[in-house]
């Protein structure tokens, strides 16, 4: 059976820098080392509609989208399309972390910086910064002080 | 068992129990922890809890429990007010209040007392004195043990002509120094500063979140001394004004004044060390009247000098290390401290040899937190949970799978002990039982112990406390990768390959006897049976 797959994490999980991985399952899947791991079951819940499963390895936690590569090379194509139309919209900043709004330091209408800090969640006892992924005006903030977010809630939309 | 065996633990003490009842004003694996003691002397124990925690282990292990209001800690494990109201209402003859949320508020303790009940752990004066860290100096100064240069004084930043003044002090301390919260720890206040220019700025900043954090913008200066280790001596004091140094522990593995690593005794002391720093608490703990249990903490420079930082008035997060080393169990010795007893006899005999110490305890915090991303915190529902097992191995933790780790508490979620006969063969065991542990649901900072359990930096010695925040996020990015894309070949099998998935979850651990390696799945048929059969085999 020669089959290639395309994995990668799916959001709840992702970093930034993370980049999808293709696998054939014809070949060698040895993997380096002989850490510990652990591989859930698949759920086919993901927002994509890819399935998904969770793995452990050597502690590091992900929720992998697994894409067969044909599929995913025509998927890819639509994407870059459609990125290359967003590129110039504006940037939505969702929580990355349950928590609470501990502080807003921008409003409507600011000229921010990248990395400039947006808001403060709280979230287990520590303060946690949101920066500006890029430079631009603030468009949109879609949450209040002290009110409480989950994963992945809108928080503030940079044009 | 005959009821002589049952009543042995307290034949010693003129068979009685310390207290008839119990409340323990905290929750996770500290309450457990202490309503475990409880049990075993025989005393009742009353839980109180948030509407979070109503389902939590504390709760159920608890004979009693009183609910104490929403989640938010300012609405339940804060409000002194109603947990001394559970222990009226239950008839508590003491309240433990843990560590964190009001283990260290004199305020708390003076209600408690107030209220005629026993307050376990240090006096309310003492617990006032050092919660001032200026005071505490000061007082650490006055019994002859060397503190780091700095004030004496708290500065109030705000005062006419405060700035010129800071300057001549903050030149004659020299730079770099920290600037730090009077009435703080846990880093809060503190700011770093490297030149006279900088300090007006991080002098404001510092008493600016002082104040946001205690109510009280009072700061003060102190030389940093880089590279340190975090050193730590355990006391233990009774109301005859007995005090003894129970060893030391060694908690340099840090991040922002976070501890993650702790062990006991701290490596690569000599005897005469040892004893110099435990003499220096003692004399430190005498001089504010030390009764019940505390921490007194150190920095010790690259030269071996002992620097005293402060002393901490609560039991500890690591006080397992030392109980693993010495064979006490601090929380009992706790409960008999304050119901008058003196210390025991095994006390005074493990304290007496502690500057010898034959055996070698090291705990990991596992935490829901992502070391990848600056331990930001992971709450979330815990899915798989295995915890190892076997010699030399202590688990302390208040959840299992399906609990749920809110974002309103301490993201610590089970403290990993192992103890063996030396520091080398205590790393090997940690690594053993590391190999054997399994945490799924949520990100925890296993992949942080996993690689401190087999680096040979760590081997070879402490390492210093700025360690974690210099060297470990590009670790870590390395680290994560190579998992990632070992991940995403056990996900494509998992979905691609045709005999992993048919059991549902599947677990591996890292012992070549008994795993078998993925790839085997796609070799052969036989090789996917026997794969099967081997993950049927192996413990869950």
């Amino acid at each position: 059976m020669s089959r290639r797959l395309v994995v990668g994490p799916s959001a709840p999980t992702r970093l930034a820098g993370d980049s999808s991985i293709t696998v054939d399952l014809a070949i060698d899947l040895a993997g380096e080392g002989d850490p510990s791991w652990f591989v859930g079951q698949v759920r086919h819940a993901g927002p994509t509609g890819l399935p998904v499963v969770e793995v452990v390895v050597d502690g590091w936690r992900f929720e992998l989208e697994v894409e067969d590569e044909r599929r995913s090379i025509l998927r890819g194509r639509a994407t870059v399309e459609r990125d290359a139309a967003a590129a110039s919209g504006p940037t939505e900043i969702r929580a990355i972390i349950p928590g609470r709004i501990a502080a807003i330091r921008v409003a409507v209408g600011d000229t921010v910086e990248e990395g400039q800090a947006v808001l403060v969640v709280e979230a287990m006892k520590m303060q946690n910064e949101l920066r500006a992924p890029r430079a631009g005006t603030i468009e949109r903030v879609a949450v209040a002080e002290h009110q409480t977010i989950d994963n992945g809630d809108l928080l503030v939309v940079i044009a | 068992m005959t009821s002589a065996d049952a009543a042995s633990l307290r034949k010693d003490r003129h068979g009685r129990r310390p207290f008839t009842k119990v409340l323990i004003a905290n929750r996770g694996e500290i309450a457990v922890r202490i309503i475990r003691a409880c049990r075993e002397l025989g005393i009742p124990t009353v839980a109180v809890h948030s509407d979070a925690d109503a389902d939590a282990m504390h709760v159920h292990l608890a004979d009693e429990a009183v609910r104490l209001g929403p989640p938010p800690a300012v609405d339940s494990y804060l409000r002194g007010d109603r947990i001394v109201e559970a222990a009226r209402a239950t008839g508590a003859e003491a309240i433990h209040p843990g560590y964190g949320f009001l283990a260290e508020r004199a305020s708390f303790a003076r209600a408690v007392e107030e209220a005629g009940i026993v307050f376990i752990g240090p006096s309310i004066s003492t617990i006032e004195l050092l919660g001032d860290k200026v005071a505490a100096r000061r007082a650490a100064t006055i019994a002859g043990v060397p503190i780091l240069p700095g004030t004496l004084e708290p500065f109030d930043v705000t005062a006419p002509d405060a700035a010129e003044a800071i300057q001549v002090v903050a030149a004659r301390i020299g730079f770099p120094l920290l600037v730090k919260a009077s009435a703080g720890g846990g880093g809060r206040g503190m700011r770093r500063v490297v030149s006279p220019a900088a300090l007006q700025e991080a002098l404001a900043a510092g008493a600016a979140e002082a104040a946001a954090a205690f109510g009280d913008g009072s700061v003060y200066l102190e030389r940093e001394i880089r590279p340190a280790r975090h050193v730590e001596v355990q006391l233990l004091g009774d109301a005859n004004g007995t005090i003894v140094a129970l060893g030391e522990r060694d908690c340099s593995l840090q991040r922002r004044h976070q501890k993650l690593v702790e062990e006991a005794p701290a490596p690569g002391l000599t005897e005469d060390e040892r004893r110099e720093v435990h003499d220096a608490a003692i004399r430190a703990a005498a001089a504010v009247g030390l009764v019940n249990a505390a921490t007194a903490e150190f920095l010790l420079d690259q030269d071996r000098r002992f620097w005293f930082l402060e002393i901490n008035t609560r039991l500890q997060v690591e006080h397992g290390v030392t109980e693993l080393v010495h064979d006490v169990d601090i929380v009992r010795e706790q409960l008999w401290i304050a119901a008058g007893e003196p210390l025991s006899q095994r006390v005074r005999d493990a304290a007496q040899a502690s500057a010898r110490p034959v055996r070698h305890a090291i705990e990991v915090r596992i935490s829901a937190e992502d070391p990848a991303r600056g331990f930001a915190p992971t709450p979330g529902i815990i899915g798989r949970w295995t915890m190892p097992d076997g010699p030399g191995i202590r688990v302390d933790t208040a959840v299992q799978s399906g609990s749920r780790v809110t974002a309103e508490y301490d993201p610590l979620i089970a403290k990993l002990m192992v103890v063996d006969e030396t520091r080398g063969a205590a790393i090997e065991r940690l690594a053993r039982a590391l190999d054997e542990t399994v945490v799924a649901g949520i990100q925890t900072t296993l992949p942080f112990h996993r690689f401190v359990a087999a680096d040979p930096g760590f081997r070879e010695g402490a390492r210093s406390v700025d360690w974690v925040d210099a060297e470990w996020p590009a670790i870590a990015e390395d680290r994560r990768r190579t998992a990632l894309a070992e991940a995403a070949r056990l996900a494509a099998l998992a979905i691609g390959g045709d005999a992993v998935t048919t059991g549902g979850a599947v677990t591996r651990v890292a012992s070549p006897s008994n795993g078998i390696a993925a790839t085997d799945a796609t070799r052969s048929t036989w090789a996917r049976a026997g794969r099967a059969e081997a993950i049927d085999r192996w413990p869950r």
